[in-house]
């Protein structure tokens, strides 16, 4: 009881988030569901954690990412695992589909927004069950199926690049290519990004979890590097 | 004695505006902390032990209120106390911050709570959990926190290294603590550091005396 402020009296409104993680991208290949995030949590405007897996695997064909509050995308992750658990009682072998636990948690987000204490998060649930599903669930429960999500700072920037360089039959080779330049972009235009990348794939195969990795941005450009001020002012 | 006084916002709670750390080393991990408890400009505590006992191995490095955080560590540690007893082994140290996080996440409006839990246990070896203030638990090989630790956080990115011995982990957490201290008008004091290995606890009091940076 003392461990759930609702029961215990005490009940919270969340407003406004600590512990944040940054943009989240996630891709239809052909043959399956690709999604990036950076590996860091930021504390404000602080980079405090700079090597945090924010990519779970919730189930054998689902895998879940969010940006926003990171103690509320942890709670999250042991909301979804209790689903799972549940339905081992019945005992009759079917596990949630990754469109039972996006449903699930629309429903969940929803039902904290309407006491105005929202799950701060952006919240991506990628599987494939059959076909490739991919779901974008807000901070106010609102559900959309989509063939690629974007969250935060990469709505404004990567939503171009994604548009002329990728479409839903693509491999998954040239989709990872278009997360790491979407990542790109983002380091270099969002104070709270970080270079060092984590990708996940889910397909038929089931879910793979990629180590990080740090994408190549160029700035020796010539005219970044001779761009001095005494030039501008002296002629 | 007004108590209209003491019931106003003027009146500054008391906080263990502090420096703490903890880092891993090979073979155990050193836990560092100041002396210092202030209540707005007084210090209220000037030799206070912000090193506190939640299990033979486990320990917790508590910042923010220090109501709020003794209160919680007074919980989590019957906690853990009861479950040890059921299991009869050591705890993990994750469990310790487990319990931790539970409180700082449902309570995470009314408390001002920032939590290292450190700690060693045969299952993997020594562990340090972060708890910022909104409830997240993150592993990390070295953890600083409090007021103080701002002000150390180049120096302690410059010179940590991976597996450092016994008298390089020690030096480090003395060096960055103090230099915290020496920044910080709300950490001073005496420097307290403990040694967690598998075998054993080992305790240092410094002295003003002796503190490295002045």
């Amino acid at each position: 009881m003392i461990f759930n402020s609702e029961i215990s009296g005490q009940q919270e409104h969340t407003t406004s988030p600590v512990v944040t993680g940054g943009s989240v991208i996630a891709l239809v290949y052909n043959g399956g569901v690709l999604v990036g995030t950076d590996t860091l949590c930021s504390y404000g405007s602080m980079a405090t954690f700079k090597n945090v897996q924010k990519i779970a695997q919730i189930s054998k064909n689902t895998i879940y990412v969010s940006s926003g509050e990171f103690s509320d995308f942890q709670q999250v992750v042991r909301e979804l695992a209790k689903i799972d658990r549940s339905a081992l009682q019945y005992d009759d072998g079917v596990h949630p589909s990754p469109k039972d636990y996006g449903n699930y948690l629309a429903r969940l987000s929803y039902k904290k927004r309407c006491k105005i204490n929202p799950l701060y998060l952006q919240n991506v649930i990628a599987g494939f069950d059959n076909d490739k599903y991919l779901a974008l669930v807000d901070i106010y429960g609102t559900y959309l199926e989509s063939k690629f999500i974007t969250t935060g700072f990469a709505s404004y920037f990567c939503k171009a690049i994604i548009s002329n360089y990728w479409n839903e039959n693509c491999s998954l080779d040239q989709a990872k290519q278009v997360i790491r330049e979407c990542f790109k972009v983002l380091f270099c235009r969002d104070c709270r990004a970080h270079d060092v990348i984590q990708l996940a794939y889910v397909d038929a195969q089931g879910t793979h979890i990629e180590e990080p990795e740090r994408v190549e941005t160029k700035w020796d450009f010539n005219g970044f590097k001779y761009r001095a001020n005494e030039k501008l002012h002296t002629q | 004695m007004n108590y209209t006084e003491i019931l106003s916002p003027k009146f500054e709670p008391e906080t263990t505006g502090t420096t703490i750390m903890a880092v891993i080393y090979d073979g155990g991990l050193i836990i560092g902390a100041d002396s210092r408890t202030s209540s707005g400009q007084f210090v209220a505590d000037r030799c206070a032990d912000k090193i506190d006992y939640v299990h033979d191995r486990i320990f917790c490095l508590r910042s923010g209120s220090a109501a709020d955080t003794q209160t919680i560590a007074k919980y989590v540690r019957y906690y853990v106390d009861a479950h040890a007893q059921e299991l009869g082994r050591l705890p993990a140290v994750a469990t310790a911050a487990n319990l931790f996080r539970n409180f700082l996440y449902e309570y995470k409006d009314s408390l001002s709570a920032a939590i290292i839990v450190a700690g060693w246990d045969p299952y993997k070896g020594p562990q340090i959990f972060t708890l910022p203030l909104g409830g997240s638990v993150i592993e990390q090989k070295w953890s600083i926190g409090g007021s103080g630790s701002t002000f150390i956080w180049g120096f302690c990115d410059a010179n940590y290294k991976e597996n450092m011995t016994l008298q390089e982990a020690r030096a480090f957490v003395l060096h960055a603590v103090a230099h915290a201290m020496y920044r910080d008008g709300s950490s001073g004091g005496i420097i307290r550091l403990l040694n967690v290995t598998k075998d054993k606890i080992e305790r240092e009091f410094i002295d003003y005396k002796d503190v490295p940076v002045k």
